[in-house]
């Protein structure tokens, strides 16, 4: 119930800021005034109409998934590509209802303010919506499957940066001497599995023991919870996999390091 | 005689098949594993078996359906691995409470032994411990278990868990006490609660005479997977047991294949493969797993696979 009223309110208060940006990049370009040459009322009643269609492409761009760092360039630039297919939207738009183009100035700062400001406050919104989600009791509470040195940097880099998947108990298949890992307690083997996944975890990752996949993967799907596969249990470690589909079946990709501009054709 | 079966254990490398269910009573070859060593044991030999409270209920159903009337759940208030009494620590815990002043015979649930129990206690002489060996051939293996050095049928030496084996023959979980050690049993248990083979190296310390019965016939420790797999194919051998409601149509089997019942393989290959009860099986290519109760596979191919109670894995065609 928490994370829905503050996506709803995300999303509320994402129409608003991009609406927003409009009206600024409208008063930039004419002055603090309301032109009678460029009437403001029919131009905000355009960006009105256009902000929900902008709002269903951003949303297509999993920019408001938990999972979603809002602090990293590429989400920058899918907020940035939102924001030229919402600048095209209102100049289609505008000239549709008015038969008129106007300032090429203002559509450039329209597509910049509602760029910046939207990130500025995706990165705000999430650093308020990260640390309400991690109250207790947590909205995603989550399991850490296989204590390795890589889930012992994940579950330190989630607590860090407060993400909304806050471990809650680590597992290990084969046991493991601590009895924490950064502040979470290591509750034993995988025989306390459907214990701990009764105590409403709504994510697990997995770390290691590949060969439990098919069994974690299993009760993850009995128990209604999102299962998670660390792409080093496979020994892909250099993070360069990707997950493509070869005629619909799913695969995952390693490709030889080549020319960088090659990553948008192989 | 008293026979005492230590089923204490939470097998947690046999997960997720010992989820559930404790390791004794996992199925091998359509029976309990637990009953392999029961059916051996003469009848006029009270049993206890040693279990936690977790899996109280299904050893007291079993014992009932099994139907011999001298047959006891002793029940250790453990709930986690962490609280385990220990193997050891529960017999003294048993020998105390109840007084023991005859011979036990001592038995680890988890293990599988050809021999019969009748030839190993004619093989008992008075006041002399005896243990049931097996030569595994293996110095690598020999590590894992403890190891017996021995003189013709006088054990010489013991040593739990080497790091540097000097013998394959091993201790197989089986062994005669006369009454005369349970004292010292008991006292070393308070020591070293989890250390069962611990007791005959002390034995050993104090002067007390052992004896080795070594046997060839098939044994198996059934502490992983692969122990298991291994444990079926041997006593399978290149058959298919079905058990009641089982069904098997169109299909290729090669090697041992155990179907639970109410289990049913339809279009599939099959090899080496066990079945829990309920089990829906078509279109598969599957070699060298277990599928506990009510997994439902559709077009799918595994190896070396244990599934969970309920794994539903059905492809999208």
């Amino acid at each position: 119930m928490r994370y829905r009223i503050l996506l709803i309110l995300w999303l509320l208060t994402d129409l608003c800021v991009f609406v927003a940006s409009y009206a600024l990049a409208y008063f930039l370009r004419v002055g603090f005034i309301f032109s009678t040459d460029f009437p403001f009322e029919p131009y905000i009643h355009v960006v009105a109409l256009t902000a929900p269609l902008w709002l269903i492409v951003l949303m297509t761009t999993r920019t408001f998934a938990i999972t979603r760092s809002q602090c990293t360039v590429r989400n920058l630039a899918y907020i940035a590509y939102s924001a030229l297919v919402g600048a095209s939207l209102f100049a289609l738009s505008y000239y549709f209802l008015y038969g008129l183009f106007f300032s090429r100035k203002l559509i450039i700062f329209a597509l910049i303010l509602s760029t910046l400001l939207v990130w500025v406050w995706h990165v705000l919104y999430s650093r308020v919506q990260r640390t309400l989600l991690r109250k207790d009791p947590p909205t995603f509470p989550t399991l850490i499957v296989g204590v390795t040195r890589e889930s012992r940097k994940l579950i330190e880099k989630l607590n860090k940066s407060a993400n909304p998947l806050k471990p809650v108990a680590v597992l290990d298949g084969k046991g493991c001497k601590d009895s924490e890992i950064d502040g979470i307690p290591v509750r034993g083997k995988l025989n306390k599995l459907d214990d701990v996944l009764d105590e409403g975890i709504t994510h697990l990752i997995q770390c290691s023991d590949q060969e439990q996949s098919l069994n974690l993967l299993s009760a993850c799907r009995q128990k209604g919870i999102t299962y998670m596969l660390l792409p080093s249990v496979l020994g892909i470690v250099e993070r360069d996999e990707k997950i493509e589909t070869l005629e619909g079946q799913p695969v995952t990709m390693v490709s030889p390091k080549k020319n960088p501009l090659m990553w948008f054709f192989t | 005689m008293q026979a005492f079966i230590l089923a204490g254990g939470f097998a947690t490398r046999l997960w997720p098949l010992t989820e559930k269910r404790a390791k004794p009573l996992l199925p091998l070859a359509g029976i309990p594993l637990i009953e392999h060593l029961v059916r051996d044991i003469p009848e006029d030999i009270p049993i206890t078996v040693s279990t936690n409270a977790i899996f109280k209920d299904d050893f007291e159903q079993w014992a009932k359906s099994y139907g011999r009337n001298n047959i006891r759940i002793l029940i250790e208030e453990t709930k986690s691995d962490d609280q385990k009494l220990g193997a050891l620590g529960a017999t003294a815990q048993w020998i105390e409470r109840q007084n023991i002043s005859e011979d036990v015979l001592l038995l680890t649930g988890d293990n599988y032994c050809g021999f019969s129990f009748d030839t190993f206690l004619k093989a008992a002489s008075p006041d002399t411990t005896l243990i049931a060996v097996h030569d595994i051939k293996s110095l690598e293996r020999a590590k894992q278990f403890g190891t017996v050095l021995a003189d013709d049928t006088t054990v010489t030496g013991f040593e739990e868990k080497p790091r540097e084996p000097k013998t394959t023959l091993v201790n197989t979980g089986c062994s005669l006490l006369p009454a005369s050690t349970l004292p010292i049993l008991t006292h070393h248990a308070k020591l070293h609660p989890d250390n069962v083979g611990g007791v005959f190296e002390e034995l050993l310390r104090q002067g007390k005479p052992i004896a080795c019965f070594a046997f060839s016939e098939p044994w198996f420790d059934i502490g992983s997977f692969d122990a298991y797999i291994e444990a079926t194919k041997e006593l399978v051998g290149n058959r298919i047991i079905e058990e009641e409601g089982a069904s098997i149509e169109q299909s290729e089997v090669t090697g041992s294949l155990v179907i639970g019942a109410r289990s049913s393989i339809k279009d599939s290959t099959l090899e080496h493969v066990v079945l829990f009860e309920d089990c829906i099986v078509e279109d598969c290519v599957l070699r060298n797993c277990v599928l506990d109760k009510g997994c439902i596979l559709k077009g799918i191919d595994l190896d070396c696979k244990m599934l969970r109670e309920g794994t539903k894995l059905l492809q999208n065609k």
